[in-house]
């Protein structure tokens, strides 16, 4: 009994040679990054102290000294006897510490940062010596934003999107019904469907574009046929001289935020059906027999045996579909950049416009509209993220 | 992205060896231009090429890259790794980093050298912010109207001198089954280009000048007056009807094709006029008309320059640098290569391109020499304004909130 205990304590003891070797590894790592840091001595011994390449090798020593102080760290902290005693409680959270540590610089303490600046009017510039050149304008950002006919514009098109983005879900479901089916070549229409999930949104906007352009788009293409005709011009060149003008589909402020959006929706109902497909193959067929004895086929087939089933499938794609319609930037951007008159904005290029795009630089202003896109996500979020808790627990 | 034009290698070769043998010291120079178009492109390397020859103890590193990318890199560029010269545009453009003390004033060199203080009276004001001169010019343009010459003639026009000439001859040009006007507004500046002459025209250099400060309310009864030349504009000279879906570049296919006769454009457009198949004989040039009669005509020159950052490790050389553009010699070769008007008024210009010298005969007799909207107004200022104008030329009914809302931004941002 007693040997046990002295065991205990003893295994329990913090190990003072431990400690001190990581801790003075640990200090001269903190020195060394401080130094380099602070004098850019290493800069100047490797004679870059002008060219933009100075900053590889001092990043690579950076970097080493700093992985090295990180598991001196560790180190450290393993060799104390409240740790050791503690193991079961504190190793987790080791083992987080560092995503932690990255997911609060790159990601929360940015969110805050932002909050901060909405307070105040800024270009984004600091001065020569480093000091930030804003003022501090309380509320005014925000009151300007009840003001801005822009902002409802943008927060119209958010909610445009995200509404017409969910008919991905149901036409993906069908797409994925219809191709679940053994037929020599299934694979390749499978593939050929899928396809457009495949390239980049960016290629996805420019065929678009193109295809939506008035004057030489599939589009006034199809028109042509039907209300235009080819004649020759002053200097006798061929034009086409339309009895009714092709519809500018991109160039109207009441037409364009549905061009994008169709376009989004081509590959976004492609990925659901890749997911409908995926969920389709784990439906029970022991169900489907069960219901057909019961007498159900069709729409009810679908409705009460298959759909029930594909509840996970469904989850996801309307998860999938509701983060497409919030990243709906990169479309945008490459389609109209906004426009026409800014009537294709939606919150986060509206942000993207005002604060960094061509060097309009209201960053202030900008970071407001990005903490109203915030507070919008959150509710989102939360619920996401309450409706995984609740999975959970059920699993459990 | 960033294209490196390196010399130094063989500089630093030769940089050792003068060392060892103890004649010289070398020193650095780092410059960051923006223009990756071919002619730009080699017309600064040359120049580049040129200054490594007059002072051959510099070790030049040239950085080159995208315009577009450049606007908004320069911002990190000035902050943290600052070369020792930059291009930027002058004007309003150059407020923001001026302001933050981002830009070195270089007073001293206007000063003291000989060429700058005597050669470029015309553009010292667009180089001016609170008395100080902060860079040097390298090259600028005209704008105006380029027309299709064939056409006016088929037509039986000739070049408008006021507006009621230009509007009668929209409506020849509209009976002839032709439109008048081809612009593309997808990205906003080319309806600057109108609104800035129409106003010059209407109003004068001095309302521009004070609209683009934000001394002047868009709801003006001047700027209305402006507007209202332009909706007469817009009913009798029509537009290409597609054109906001259309970039300037775009735009050019109607006028290649003949279904448009008319451009409010900048000079850089004429290299691609003649890519399109339009030879010299078919395109002309001319000033926009006058509108309010006895008015002195400014004109649209847009420059381009360079600036020494705040930041500079080697000010003494990026000062030899900024000597050595504004050189006769060095502006002259420039913008041959280019194909555009030197800021220097002692330096030559291309007698056999018709653009130039029909360029340079606009810009040295005009009473005022604008940027543009977008650079004379500060950014903020200029995408809402460019959004209105677009919002106009779509929709004129729309003028009274369009001019609301522009008197709201304007508030905001001065």
């Amino acid at each position: 009994m007693e040997n046990s205990q002295l065991g205990n304590h003893y295994r329990f003891a913090t190990s003072a040679k431990q400690v001190t070797v990581a801790g003075l590894i640990l200090l001269a790592c903190l020195f060394l990054l401080y130094f380099v840091i602070s004098t850019s001595m290493v800069q100047d011994l490797f004679g870059y102290s002008q060219q933009i390449h100075a900053r590889v090798p001092t990043f690579f020593i950076r970097l080493a000294v700093a992985i090295v102080a990180i598991g001196a760290a560790l180190y450290f902290i393993t060799g104390f006897s409240f740790y050791k005693r503690n193991k079961i409680a504190w190793a987790p959270w080791l083992f987080l510490a560092l995503g932690l540590g990255l997911f609060m610089v790159y990601v929360i303490i940015p969110i805050f940062q932002s909050m901060s600046y909405s307070f105040t009017k800024w270009d984004g510039l600091y001065d020569i010596n480093g000091v930030w050149t804003g003022e501090w304008v309380g509320f005014h950002n925000y009151k300007l934003l009840l003001d801005d006919p822009n902002f409802y514009t943008s927060l119209k098109n958010n909610l445009l999107w995200l509404v017409l983005y969910m008919l991905a879900v149901p036409v993906g479901l069908f797409i994925a019904l219809f191709l679940n089916q053994t037929v020599t070549g299934i694979r390749i229409y499978k593939s050929l469907f899928f396809f457009p999930f495949v390239i980049s949104q960016v290629v996805v906007g420019l065929i678009f574009t193109w295809a939506y352009n008035p004057e030489f788009g599939l589009l006034s293409e199809f028109w042509s046929w039907f209300f235009c005709e080819t004649k020759e011009n002053i200097m006798g060149n061929l034009t086409r001289v339309c009895s009714v003008e092709p519809p500018s589909i991109l160039g109207n402020e009441h037409s364009a935020t549905y061009g994008i959006i169709a376009a989004g929706l081509w590959p976004q109902i492609a990925y659901c059906m890749i997911l409908y497909l995926t969920g389709l193959n784990n439906v029970s067929p022991d169900q489907i027999e069960a219901g057909q004895l019961d007498g159900a086929k069709g729409w009810k087939m679908l409705w009460y045996v298959v759909l029930p089933q594909l509840k996970p499938a469904t989850f996801i794609a309307v998860v999938v579909t509701v983060i497409g319609a919030l990243r709906s930037f990169d479309m945008i951007a490459t389609m109209t950049q906004g426009g026409p008159y800014g009537s294709t904005n939606v919150l986060a290029y509206y942000m993207y416009d005002q604060a960094v795009g061509e060097g309009v630089g209201r960053y202030g202003y900008g970071s407001a509209i990005a903490t109203v896109l915030f507070l919008i996500m959150l509710v989102y979020i939360s619920y996401f993220l309450w409706q995984m808790y609740q999975d959970e627990k059920e699993a459990h | 992205m960033l294209n490196r034009f390196n010399l130094r290698k063989i500089a630093q070769c030769v940089a050792l060896s003068s060392l060892v043998s103890g004649t010289a010291v070398a020193s650095e120079l780092v410059i960051t231009f923006d223009d990756l178009n071919p002619d730009k492109k080699l017309a600064f390397e040359s120049a580049v090429e040129a200054f490594t020859r007059a002072h051959p103890d510099i070790t030049v590193t040239a950085n080159n890259g995208d315009r577009e990318a450049h606007k908004s890199t320069i911002r990190n560029a000035l902050q943290n790794d600052a070369p020792d010269v930059i291009t930027w545009y002058p004007g309003n453009r150059m407020g923001p980093f001026v302001d933050a003390g981002l830009f070195m004033d270089i007073s001293d060199l206007w000063s003291s050298d000989e060429n700058l203080s005597s050669n470029f009276n015309a553009i010292k004001p667009t180089m001016t912010r609170d008395g100080k001169q902060w860079g040097v010019p390298y090259s600028y343009y005209q704008w105006g109207v380029y027309y299709r010459k064939d056409i006016y003639d088929k037509v039986g026009i000739s070049e408008p001198k006021t507006w009621d000439e230009l509007l009668s001859n929209c409506d020849a040009l509209k009976e002839a089954g032709v439109t008048p006007f081809t612009i593309g507004t997808k990205f906003l500046w080319t309806a600057a280009g109108v609104f800035d002459y129409l106003n010059l025209r209407t109003n004068g250099y001095e309302v521009h000048n004070d609209l683009t400060a934000g001394k002047i309310k868009y709801t003006d009864e001047r700027i209305r007056n402006t507007f209202a030349k332009w909706e007469e504009m817009l009913d009798r000279c029509s537009f290409v009807s597609t054109h906001a879906t259309m970039s300037w570049q775009d735009a050019i296919s109607p006028f290649a094709n003949g279904d448009a006769a008319m451009y409010v454009m900048g000079n850089f457009s004429v290299g691609q006029y003649k890519e399109a198949g339009l030879t010299d004989d078919q395109i002309d040039f001319f000033q926009f008309p006058e509108i309010t009669p006895g008015l002195p005509r400014a004109e649209e020159a847009p420059a381009d320059a360079f600036f020494i950052p705040a930041k500079a490790k080697n000010v003494e050389n990026a000062k030899k640098f900024l000597a050595f553009v504004a050189s006769v010699g060095t502006q002259t070769a420039w913008n041959k290569a280019i194909g555009q008007l030197p800021p220097n008024a002692k330096a030559l210009i291309n007698e056999d391109d018709k653009f130039i010298v029909k360029g340079m005969e606009t810009l040295s007799t005009a009473s005022g020499l604008a940027q543009f909207y977008d650079r004379d107004a500060p950014a903020a200022m200029a995408k809402a304004g460019m959004e209105g104008f677009q919002k106009f030329m779509l929709d004129p009914s729309a003028l009274d909130e369009i001019l609301e809302n522009l008197d709201k931004v304007q508030a905001e941002v001065y």
